[in-house]
């Protein structure tokens, strides 16, 4: 049962990634990726991480999305664009990444005589917590002073000049 | 049969290498970080499935998976930033054009 | 004061230098008192040492000193004080003070009608001071190194006082030669001394002696070393092939052709022969070798003396000559015979160069002997002391030259083959004879219409001149005993090692040099007095030797074409190998190369983001292909 879940998930995730790659409009490459990180949470699940699967459909899903849309609307030069979505070196850039894909499944076929494990296990939330605030508290506040620097490097980024509107055009 | 961490395995290598894929191929920066995105999700799984297929503890696989998270957000922000006031100097967001360094 | 001090004796002459080369020009006295008073005060120091030697009994006293050791070889900086050394520094310090005296009237030059001093003058006094420093350094070392150093200090000051008129290009040229002319030798005897020193462990040359007069020493290697020192002293004293330099070296100041290549640096060689001359007799080929060439260059010195007709070209190739002797009387195991004439040759030699210059400093530099004649109505004085001079070194008893000529003849006779002795009374003969075509031809015969104003020299260069004419008479008696424990030349110089030689005079070989000498003067006059015509007959008749003999036997053409042909060929092939492989395809290629390579592998460099990023992409791969077949 398990197993047939997780397929339908792959798929869908890979299906959707396959779509956000090759996608010639660039939202409906948004939209893809939106689906492909769905199928991601619906994984985590299959994986006994709730949590997490939560944690992705809220950052990922309600975040960043609405974000990258956001960045799109904020940069089209044309409504659609006339030229090719990929540029010159996609032959070598497909090559490169099956090549890797090939080596990285091999080494995990490899090694699964060693590392084989069939035992699938979920953590208590409550294990999640304390190890996150005990264990990891560190990086925890690390990671916290790092979204402050992001947060405050964006805006300085992208902030538009006095005496500029939107598009970075002098008034 | 069951679930075996060879085939989650496989599933985020194919994952990652979509995304590699996308970030070579693409033209778009918007594109590219999208494709990025892909990549990260894929090592989430791949940590995810280590948490739980392993005798390891399986509670420092989630918390990298938070914190992992946590980086991915905060990076594609500061991206968008970036590529916002690209835009604005030149007009597209096509990476083709962003050859100063060449020679 | 006594023995131990002889090292003060050079040291004079190095400070004089020091002070002359650095303050010469801010000196309150003209510089040329100071050098002058350096040597008077060299001779004066001589003394003591002198008596205080014959008081501790004539011998060898090696005053031995470390000087720095290096692995298992140790060099001295001490002295070594024997007969022979006690020889060469009265000759030496007596010869240069009497020609730096000279020097200070000769090197005065017209200057609108007046006398005024020579503008070099202070450094001409300098490097007289260190040649004479380097002079007796060289004659006290007691080490080989030490030995070395001084023989190529006093190679250094004869260039910079034969080029001492550095605008003319002559002088210029000369100085030139001789400097490389000596090289070629200096480094055969750079490479025997090093040779040798190598077998034998040691630079000291009291323990060199005893190592080729022991028992046990390696032929060859002793042999090699005789060859090669003998190079070094074929350099410095002119011997055949190495001559060519002497003749050119009279561009210099007569009174520097006076000390340096008549009394002292070009005995250097002949003193050098004489010090090692245990290892020679060690060599017999090296030693027969010395004979041979010693006797070559005795005759081609006096048959050049024949033909030229510069003054002091012909007392270069008289001293050649006589240099000559000295060494083949040396190859004879001529000891005492050869440093005996070294002593009279350069008192004798060194007054006729003297008046040589005075003849030259009246007649405004001019030397060509005929465009002289009938000085003697107007030079009274110097032509006394020319006559004496040649009649010494002709052999005429009781002059002084008469008695070593003799002791020559006897070492020559008892130690080598016939033809020698032939061959050296045939030279005898010759010396006599050009000797009498230079008095001739200079002093008498008719005063030239365009002389008549010449007046005698200067006394304060007259003076020395006589002294040394008296020498050249009166110090042939020092081979006699005089009494007071001296026991005559002979047997001074030999005490301790080498062989004694008691002064011996044979009564029919002592009237065959006399009958040869005065023979050979007797035909010179009359065939330049009276028959002038058969003179330039006999030229005629015999043109194709006297073109020979113009053309010094055309050895400098040959020189010149080796130097031409060989060793600029040479150097030309080494700087075109240099130009194109070291410049061109080391150093320059280099870097071109990595410019090239710079430019092919900019190409990669695109500034696409894509590229850079398949680039890595790969790279991970093969990293992870590493780690995983590492694993495996």
């Amino acid at each position: 049962m398990g197993l047939v879940v997780f397929y339908i998930f792959g798929a869908i995730t890979l299906v959707a990634a396959l779509g956000v790659v090759t996608t010639r409009n660039v939202v409906y490459a948004a939209l893809f990726l939106l689906v492909s990180l769905a199928g991601v949470a619906g994984l985590f699940v299959v994986l006994f991480a709730e949590f997490l699967a939560l944690v992705q459909l809220l950052i990922y899903g309600g975040a960043i999305i609405i974000v990258i849309l956001f960045a799109l609307m904020l940069t089209r030069s044309t409504e659609f664009s006339t030229t090719a979505a990929e540029h010159s070196r996609w032959p070598v850039a497909a090559v490169v990444s099956i090549g890797l894909f090939a080596l990285l499944s091999a080494a995990a076929v490899g090694d699964s005589q060693t590392y084989n494990g069939t035992r699938r296990v979920g953590i208590d939330i409550k294990e999640l917590g304390v190890g996150l605030f005990e264990n990891w508290a560190v990086p925890f506040e690390v990671a916290s002073v790092l979204l402050l620097v992001a947060l405050i490097g964006a805006i300085v980024i992208g902030r538009t000049e006095p005496g500029q509107d939107g598009e970075g055009r002098a008034e | 049969m069951t679930l075996e961490l060879v085939d989650v395995q496989i599933l985020a290598a194919a994952l990652f290498c979509l995304g590699l894929y996308g970030v070579l191929a693409r033209r778009s920066a918007v594109m590219i970080l999208m494709s990025v995105e892909l990549m990260l999700n894929a090592v989430n799984v791949n940590l995810v499935a280590f948490s739980a297929f392993r005798d390891i503890s399986a509670v420092t696989g989630q918390v990298i998976v938070i914190f992992v998270i946590t980086v991915a957000a905060a990076e594609v922000g500061l991206a968008l930033a970036v590529i916002m006031r690209l835009f604005r100097a030149r007009g597209s967001v096509n990476v083709d054009e962003l050859d100063l360094m060449k020679g | 004061m006594g023995i131990e001090e002889a090292w003060l004796i050079p040291t004079y002459g190095f400070i004089a230098f020091g002070v002359l080369a650095v303050f010469g020009r801010y000196l309150p006295v003209p510089g040329k008192y100071l050098s002058v008073g350096a040597i008077v005060l060299a001779f004066v120091t001589f003394w003591p040492v002198l008596f205080d030697f014959v008081s501790r009994g004539v011998g060898e006293h090696h005053l031995a000193r470390k000087w720095f050791t290096a692995g298992d070889v140790s060099v001295g900086s001490g002295m070594i004080v024997d007969p022979l050394t006690i020889v060469m520094l009265a000759l030496v310090t007596f010869v240069a003070m009497l020609v730096q005296i000279y020097s200070l009237g000769y090197m005065k030059h017209e200057n609108n009608g007046r006398e005024q001093d020579d503008p070099n003058i202070t450094w001409y006094f300098a490097a007289h001071s260190l040649f004479t420093a380097a002079m007796l350094t060289l004659v006290l070392a007691d080490n080989m190194l030490v030995l070395y150093l001084a023989w190529e200090l006093v190679g250094l000051c004869s260039y910079l006082l034969i080029g001492f008129w550095w605008q003319r290009q002559s002088a210029v040229n000369a100085a030139k030669k001789a400097f490389i002319t000596t090289r070629v030798g200096d480094v055969g005897l750079l490479i025997g001394i090093l040779v040798l020193a190598s077998e034998t462990g040691t630079f000291d040359i009291t323990q060199t002696i005893a190592y080729v007069t022991g028992d046990d020493y390696n032929q060859g290697v002793v042999t090699f070393s005789a060859f090669m020192i003998f190079l070094g002293a074929m350099g410095k004293s002119a011997q055949f092939p190495l001559h060519v330099w002497l003749p050119d070296a009279m561009e210099g100041p007569s009174p520097v052709s006076a000390l340096i290549h008549a009394a002292t640096m070009v005995t250097a060689g002949v003193f050098l022969v004489a010090r090692l001359l245990p290892v020679f007799e060690a060599a017999p080929s090296a030693q027969l070798t010395v004979a041979i060439v010693g006797l070559v260059t005795a005759i081609v010195g006096a048959t050049l003396a024949l033909v030229v007709t510069d003054l002091k070209r012909i007392l270069a190739y008289s001293t050649m000559s006589h240099l000559g002797f000295m060494m083949l009387t040396l190859g004879a195991g001529g000891y005492m015979a050869a440093v005996f004439h070294l002593l009279m040759h350069g008192v004798s030699k060194a007054m006729l160069f003297l008046s040589a210059g005075s003849i030259m400093h009246v007649m405004h530099e001019e030397t060509d002997i005929n465009k002289m004649g009938g000085l003697r109505h107007r030079m009274p004085v110097t032509a006394l002391a020319f006559t004496v001079g040649a009649l010494a070194l002709s052999g005429i008893p009781p002059l002084a030259g008469f008695w070593s000529k003799d002791e020559m003849l006897l070492a020559i006779k008892d130690g080598l083959n016939p033809v020698f002795l032939v061959l050296f009374l045939v030279a005898v003969v010759l010396s006599a004879l050009y000797m009498a075509r230079a008095i001739y031809l200079v002093f008498y015969g008719e005063l030239k219409p365009e002389n008549r104003g010449v007046q005698e020299a200067p006394g304060i260069m007259s003076l020395p001149l006589l002294v040394l004419a008296i020498l050249s008479v009166f110090a042939g008696f020092i081979i006699f005993p005089l009494g007071g424990g001296y026991e005559g030349i002979g047997n001074f110089l030999f005490t301790a090692e080498h062989h004694a030689h008691d002064l011996t005079i044979e009564a029919l070989w002592t009237i065959v040099s006399i009958v040869l000498a005065v023979g050979g003067m007797a035909l010179g006059i009359w065939l330049f007095k009276s028959q002038r015509a058969s003179v330039d007959a006999l030229r005629a008749r015999f043109a194709p030797l006297h073109r020979l003999l113009i053309n010094r036997y055309y050895m400098d053409a040959l020189y010149q074409w080796i130097v031409d042909n060989v060793v600029l060929a040479a150097g030309r092939l080494v700087a075109f190998f240099d130009r194109r492989f070291v410049n061109d395809g080391g150093v320059n290629g280099v870097g071109y190369a990595t410019v090239e390579a710079g430019k092919r592998l900019r190409v990669h460099v695109t500034g696409l983001f894509a590229d850079y990023g398949i680039a890595m992409t790969g790279g991970v791969s093969l990293i992870v292909l590493y780690l995983w077949w590492r694993s495996s």
